[in-house]
């Protein structure tokens, strides 16, 4: 017999089960309810920007890219000439842009690292002055950091009466300059770094061999020692080949000197006044929150594990490097890399300091091409960056996580 | 068994919402939501009353369905003008936190003429990067902003009303330097401000002349005018009269000199957004009223209330005939209403440029009909469409 309450219309039933009450039912309802208004959202967005592109007739295309873009961009890592293409242009910003990113990651992560540890130290001194220097920089916005440093910079002495350190050091108000690798040609270099790239593979190769060796016969094959000297020879050989055939050495160390009747300084390696500002700003800002994030990765490793390091006589030193630190380093993985993408991301602030990043060059595009596309373009190539972040720390996380 | 209807079920919702909303989508232009598209072609008093709620402050790509841009500013009560706010003379802030200058009054006399309020405009600061995307989306209603003419500008932009000013772009280089022409600036470092004409011409002046420029680009003049101060770079570039602006707010100006001659053309002028011939009308007119009350000798303190006699001047004073305010959806005493709210262009011109130093008498900017003699190619270049 049913019971009177149920006994509702067929139509209002799924098994047994009046419909709104029914869990799958409910789930069906939510899941197309969301999918109708994700649709329209996506469409009311595209139609709203196709009327406006019709009805302002902006333009709207990609044909732009194959043209000169003509401007100038004032630092670049990639030779440009202002005869080259908007999509090389764009290239060589987005190169300015990843050198940015990758050199201030490493030294963010480096610093962070280091203030995280000292945060932790049992110094009074050393703790309270760590803890200081995040808390300032944590929580002092970028922006205004970066209009900080680039006043900073700016109160450097002018070029001409710049300081000169251990000859080939320049230190003024447009950058610092140092002696740097000059490429004699552009074959003999571009095939001597191929060569280098192959000689690091096979080093790899053999440290893994022989590590393996290492573990099958239980003597010392000194993995590390013949690892490094076989790149380093196979580098060295490169070197001296290449130098025989094309009669100049692939790179000559290039001295940075004054030139021009302004003093400016040519040759070596210049890191410009701009990149300069956004490099220390970003590094300092970002390596605040790494810091935090280093303790509270060493702080969440069991008391236990500290214990017993120190029991079997490992110094503090290695206590943290052998013992505390690789374990912490699970818990340390994932904010890291969102901290990867924000120092990335907020990279695109270098137009402020007068560095010529992926947005300054794009915004600057705006003014002889259809801003819609550039904005686009754009957001994927800063989208493709990050997911590649993700990837590769992922992919460490993924070693370094507990396994079986 | 049932468990397959419930998923047939669900496809079929979901292909049947797409449907529909593809339905709406195409449908939306052609019917928006607040106006009765009937409203623009018979323009009836009740009809554009109905339609007129203003429900929105932001001219959006919207407000072009059926209404008029001169009508949704009427209806807003209000001019948005893209503006600067950091070039003295031309558009900056004053002591007082007042936005004021040369293209700041072109807005304000916009504004006179189309809500009878010099003062009713909404100024919207932008850089020099970020103005072509604010006219071009239609987010403003004119931009007024040391701006110049180009013909790619023109065709992505907006449309360029008048040039108000003929400027050209040279370089400012600190005395000590010892520098006397720019052919002697070889191998110097460069600041400029991004997204500007000039930094395209120093691009081609420096490929022509093999000048071996290292261009350093910055995002605002605040920022590019304290590298050049800090001797970052050893030369300013920008319009000359960017540069005599420039140079009047420095500690110490005559340590500074601007070099002799030009390298480009720089047209400064208004702009509107694309698709309203009516308001692009509008502001040529008004800016064409400010050059001819000069020419007829009608300043703020004198605008005639009654007719003087004058052919010409009471013409555009609206006191006899008409120059075509009906057609223009303008008030007959439009003129009336500019003037007394801002002066002529001279007025303008003596209130903001002179006190800076950009010397008027013999220059571009004179105005034509002060030429010496009627054909003679002594006057300036300000000249306009005549209004009648």
């Amino acid at each position: 017999m049913q019971n009177p309450e149920t006994t509702l219309p067929s139509i209002l039933t799924y098994q047994g089960i009046p419909v709104w009450r029914h869990a799958q039912i409910i789930q069906w309802v939510a899941q197309i309810a969301s999918a109708i208004l994700v649709v329209a959202l996506v469409m009311w967005f595209f139609g709203n920007m196709a009327f406006a592109i019709e009805d302002r007739e902006i333009p709207f295309g990609f044909s732009f890219l194959g043209r000169e873009y003509q401007t100038p961009i004032g630092e670049h890592v990639l030779p440009y000439k202002s005869s080259d293409s908007f999509l090389y242009a764009l290239v060589v910003a987005a190169t300015n842009t990843l050198v940015v990113a990758v050199i201030g990651v490493i030294l963010a992560t480096l610093l962070g690292i280091f203030i995280g540890v000292c945060r932790l130290s049992t110094n009074w001194i050393v703790s309270k002055l760590a803890t200081v220097y995040i808390e300032f920089f944590r929580n002092v916005p970028l922006l205004i950091q970066l209009f900080f440093w680039f006043y900073i910079i700016l109160a450097l002495p002018r070029v001409r009466e710049g300081y000169v350190i251990l000859d080939g050091l320049y230190v003024n108000n447009a950058g610092i300059s140092f002696p740097g690798p000059s490429a004699s040609g552009t074959m003999p270099a571009l095939v001597w770094l191929a060569l280098v790239v192959a000689a690091v593979v096979v080093g790899v190769f053999l440290h893994h061999r022989l590590v393996r060796r290492e573990e099958e016969i239980g003597r010392p094959s000194y993995p590390f020692v013949l690892g490094c000297v076989a790149t380093v020879g196979i580098a060295a050989i490169a070197w001296l080949v290449l130098s025989g055939i094309f009669g100049d050495a692939p790179f000559s160390i290039s001295m940075p000197a004054p030139e021009g009747r302004f003093g400016r300084i040519d040759g070596g390696v210049t890191v410009r006044a701009g990149m300069l500002v956004l490099l220390v700003g970003l590094v300092i800002y970002t390596s605040s929150f790494i810091a935090e994030i280093v303790r509270a990765g060493i702080q969440s490793v069991g008391r236990g594990q500290t214990e017993a390091a120190r029991a079997l006589g490992l110094s503090p030193m290695n206590t943290l490097r052998q013992g505390t630190f690789p374990q912490a380093l699970r818990v340390i993985i994932p904010p890291w890399i969102s901290q990867c993408l924000n120092l990335t991301k907020n990279s695109s602030l270098g137009g402020v300091v007068g560095y010529t990043d992926l947005t300054n060059v794009a915004i600057t595009m705006t003014q002889t091409a259809p801003a819609i596309n550039i904005f686009l373009m754009l957001m994927a190539a800063y989208l493709a960056m990050s997911l590649t972040w993700s990837l590769i720390g992922n992919l460490y996380n993924r070693r370094i996580g507990f396994t079986g | 068994m049932i468990d397959r209807y419930v998923k047939y079920f669900g496809c079929a919702a979901i292909l049947l919402a797409v449907i529909a909303l593809v339905g709406c989508g195409q449908e939306e232009p052609a019917s928006p939501a607040t106006s009765e598209p009937t409203a623009a072609v018979q323009p009836s008093p009740e009809a554009m009353e109905a339609t007129a709620a203003p429900t929105t402050t932001e001219a959006t790509a919207m407000d072009n369905q059926g209404v008029s841009r001169l009508q949704t500013v009427r209806d807003r009560g209000t001019l948005i003008c893209s503006s600067n706010n950091s070039l003295a003379g031309f558009g900056f802030l004053d002591s007082g936190g007042n936005t004021v200058g040369f293209d700041i009054d072109l807005c304000r006399a916009v504004a006179a003429a189309v809500l009878g309020n010099p003062d009713a405009v909404e100024f919207r600061p932008t850089t020099a990067a970020e103005r072509g995307p604010a006219i071009q989306s239609g987010e403003v209603d004119i931009m007024s902003r040391n701006t110049t003419w180009t013909s790619s500008r023109d065709a992505a932009w907006g449309n360029f009303a008048q040039t108000m000013f003929f400027d050209g772009q040279g370089f400012m280089i600190p005395k000590s330097l010892g520098v006397t022409s720019m052919m002697e600036l070889r191998d110097a470092k460069i600041c400029v401000q991004q997204g500007t004409t000039t930094e395209l011409n120093i691009q081609d002046f420096d490929n022509q002349n093999a000048m071996n420029f290292d261009i350093l680009t910055f995002p605002d003049n605040v920022s590019s005018n304290e590298a050049y101060i800090s001797g970052q770079c050893d030369s300013l570039t920008t319009d000359r009269s960017g540069l005599v602006s420039t140079r009047a707010g420095f500690d110490n100006p005559d340590d500074h000199t601007i070099l002799p001659g030009t390298i480009s053309e720089e047209p400064l002028g208004p702009v509107v957004p694309h698709g309203d011939d009516q308001w692009y009308d509008v502001v040529k007119t008004v800016m064409a009223i400010l050059i001819y009350a000069e020419a007829y000798g009608v300043t703020s303190d004198s605008v005639p209330a009654a007719a003087t006699g004058n052919t010409k001047v009471d013409r555009l004073m609206g006191l006899e005939g008409s120059f075509g305010q009906e057609a223009l959806g303008l008030s007959n005493t439009v003129a009336q209403d500019v003037i007394r709210g801002v002066g002529n262009y001279g007025e303008i011109y003596d209130r903001h440029l002179i006190p800076l130093g950009l010397e008027r008498d013999g220059s571009r900017n004179a105005l034509w009909a002060n030429a010496p003699c009627a054909d003679c190619p002594r006057g300036g270049q300000i000249y306009a469409a005549p209004l009648r």
